[in-house]
């Protein structure tokens, strides 16, 4: 298998790109991405096809440096290409061709002679799940199947990085979660994955790294796991009497923990600065108030939660 | 006797992912592949038989009248008065005096490079080891190659069938060396022509149906219109330069003759063969402009 590279497979320095009616697309984009499985997150018109579009040189940007698998994008576009498959998100596939033909062509243009092209594309179709269809026109082909065959041609010249543009666009829940179960694969296979998607559940179930860009800017970036930890929020409820939650409140701010009443019974804690002693200071303002606590969490946030926080800033 | 097997006789195995380790090439074989696709494509190879019986007529039709020459020389071979008064065609006729070529175009054109856009295979095409420098060449080398073979397979046809026909076959090869590079050398100025003109016009548009009328119109009319000012002139007139079609008919007479032929409508123009020559590079490069300027940039 190959060895997954060991240098970061993005990585850009200010970039930017700026169309000529004035339109900044990327606004000075700073960032290192690992190998590995990463996503790209943002909304639509955040930037993510835009970085896939100076990713491949497709458009040389207007500041700043690039480099994609170890090539700077600016001096050997041709090297990247070699280097990268690429998924799209529209079709794209010639449709009174068969799976094999088009996959083994992709091959083809990528540098493979015609003889291992066509062998590749076979193996590819079978890793997709497409084996038994390989021979059958595309344009006889179900959503679902003509994703495969993107991603079957995506990974036909076996690339070191893989970019994906919203993979599971358009698929229903079953095709979805095949579709990432492929992509979650690759990784074993010791391809890199940039999967641009704004589905957060997409990119928290199959990637190790995010990347969040929002209106050409960076957002973070960062492992997931980092990002998923506790949020530095301690939800209380409490009970007893009718104002339980304001005078919890009230009281917790007296022991300097800034606390946010959510409902009648609710209050949100912010334990950033206490750590583990804010539930010894929670559980003795509860006491002194002779309330009855019914339960008390750290509470996990989810991509959205991060990336609205972020992005609201 | 029953034969008891100790060991499975069938095993379904996961193959998994191979790596690619063997050779691979650059912007050269990525062209190579796509000049090959095209060339696929526009003979209607490994597509159903209804693509195939276009391409494929045609080459019979452009063959015919090679080969109905040599089946009439064959045949009055033995009466030397009929063999006298029989006008066999000339290959210099020959080269270019098929529409059928030029409808091969039409038709060709726009199927090799109206879907790569209509479909959106441009971005998918472009990130591969491929510029479109790259594209226009191969695209324009597919249509130049297929042009170029019906365009010269059928004088080989007549060379060979003449040959074979002639009283002395080494003297008919000898007395006609020329035709040896004359014809080639015409086939390909008439091949680049047309293929440039013709994926230009295409590039245009989404539609095949559109391209393939633009070749046409864009080829045809002018032919028509420049042939009515000529003939109320005397039979030639300046003109006859933006005759889009008759073009390289002027370069193909430079090459047999060294001079525009009779039947020319430039024939009577002073400096015609220069002019003629002139606007043909000039199509030309309009053309590579054209293209260079269709696929300078593509859009994920």
């Amino acid at each position: 298998m190959q060895p997954t590279p060991p240098g970061p497979v993005l990585r850009a320095g200010g970039l930017t790109l700026t169309y000529p009616d004035g339109t900044t697309a990327l606004a000075g984009l700073t960032v290192e991405v690992p190998a590995g499985s990463v996503g790209l997150v943002g909304a639509n018109g955040a930037g993510k096809t835009t970085l896939f579009r100076l990713m491949l040189g497709l458009v040389p940007p207007t500041a700043g440096w690039l480099q994609v698998a170890g090539c700077d994008v600016v001096a050997d576009p041709i090297g990247v290409r070699s280097r990268v498959g690429y998924m799209p998100e529209h079709d794209c596939l010639p449709l009174d061709q068969s799976a094999a033909d088009v996959v083994a062509t992709f091959g083809e243009l990528a540098g493979l002679p015609p003889r291992a092209a066509r062998q590749r594309a076979s193996d590819m179709l079978d890793l997709v799940g497409l084996d038994e269809a390989r021979f059958r026109p595309v344009g006889t082909f179900s959503t679902g199947m003509r994703q495969r065959t993107k991603l079957a041609q995506a990974l036909v010249a076996d690339p070191q990085l893989v970019l994906l543009d919203e993979p599971t666009a358009g698929l229903d829940p079953v095709g979805r979660e095949e579709m990432l179960q492929l992509v979650a694969r690759l990784g074993g296979f010791g391809i890199s994955v940039l999967m641009a998607t704004h589905l957060l559940d997409d990119v928290q179930q199959v990637c190790e790294h995010v990347v969040m860009i929002d209106r050409g800017r960076l957002v973070l970036a960062g492992p997931i796991d980092q990002l998923m930890q506790t949020t530095g929020t301690m939800r209380v409820e409490v009970g007893g009497r009718g104002d339980a939650a304001a005078a919890l409140g009230q009281a917790l701010a007296d022991r300097g923990l800034p606390a946010v009443v959510a409902d009648d019974r609710t209050v949100d804690v912010d334990t950033s600065r206490h750590g583990e002693d804010a539930f010894d200071v929670v559980r003795d303002a509860v006491a002194d108030l002779g309330l009855r606590l019914f339960a008390l969490s750290t509470r996990h946030r989810s991509l959205d939660d991060v990336f609205l926080q972020r992005a609201a800033r | 006797m029953t034969v008891i097997h100790t060991t499975p006789r069938a095993a379904v195995y996961d193959r998994g992912y191979r790596p690619y380790q063997g050779p691979r090439g650059g912007r050269r074989e990525a062209t190579l592949a796509l000049w090959r696709l095209s060339v696929r494509r526009a003979l209607g190879l490994r597509r159903s038989w209804r693509q195939k019986v276009f391409p494929w007529s045609l080459l019979v039709i452009t063959t015919v009248p090679a080969i109905v020459d040599v089946g009439i020389a064959y045949a009055i071979r033995d009466d030397p008065f009929e063999l006298a008064r029989f006008e066999f065609l000339t290959y210099r006729e020959y080269v270019g005096v098929s529409t059928s070529l030029l409808v091969f175009v039409a038709l060709a054109a726009p199927d090799v490079v109206c879907p790569d856009r209509a479909r959106r295979v441009l971005p998918l095409l472009f990130s591969r080891p491929l510029t479109g420098v790259d594209y226009v060449v191969a695209k324009v080398a597919a249509i130049t190659t297929i042009v170029f073979g019906f365009a010269f397979l059928p004088h080989v046809v007549l060379f060979v069938g003449q040959m074979l026909v002639a009283d002395g076959a080494l003297d008919y090869v000898t007395d006609n060396l020329d035709v040896l590079w004359k014809v080639p050398v015409s086939a390909a100025v008439l091949a680049v022509y047309y293929a440039v003109v013709g994926v230009a016009l295409a590039s245009l548009t989404d539609r095949r149906i559109v391209g393939g009328v633009a070749i046409l119109g864009v080829t045809l009319i002018p032919t028509a219109v420049v042939a009515i000012v000529a003939e109320a002139s005397g039979g030639s007139t300046p003109l006859a330069v933006l005759d889009i079609r008759a073009l390289p008919l002027v370069l193909r007479d430079l090459v047999f003759l060294g001079h525009i032929g009779t039947d020319s409508r430039l024939s009577g123009v002073e400096a015609g063969g220069v002019l003629g020559a002139l606007s043909y590079v000039a199509v030309l490069l309009v053309g590579v402009a054209t293209l260079l300027h269709r696929y300078r940039e593509v859009d994920l």
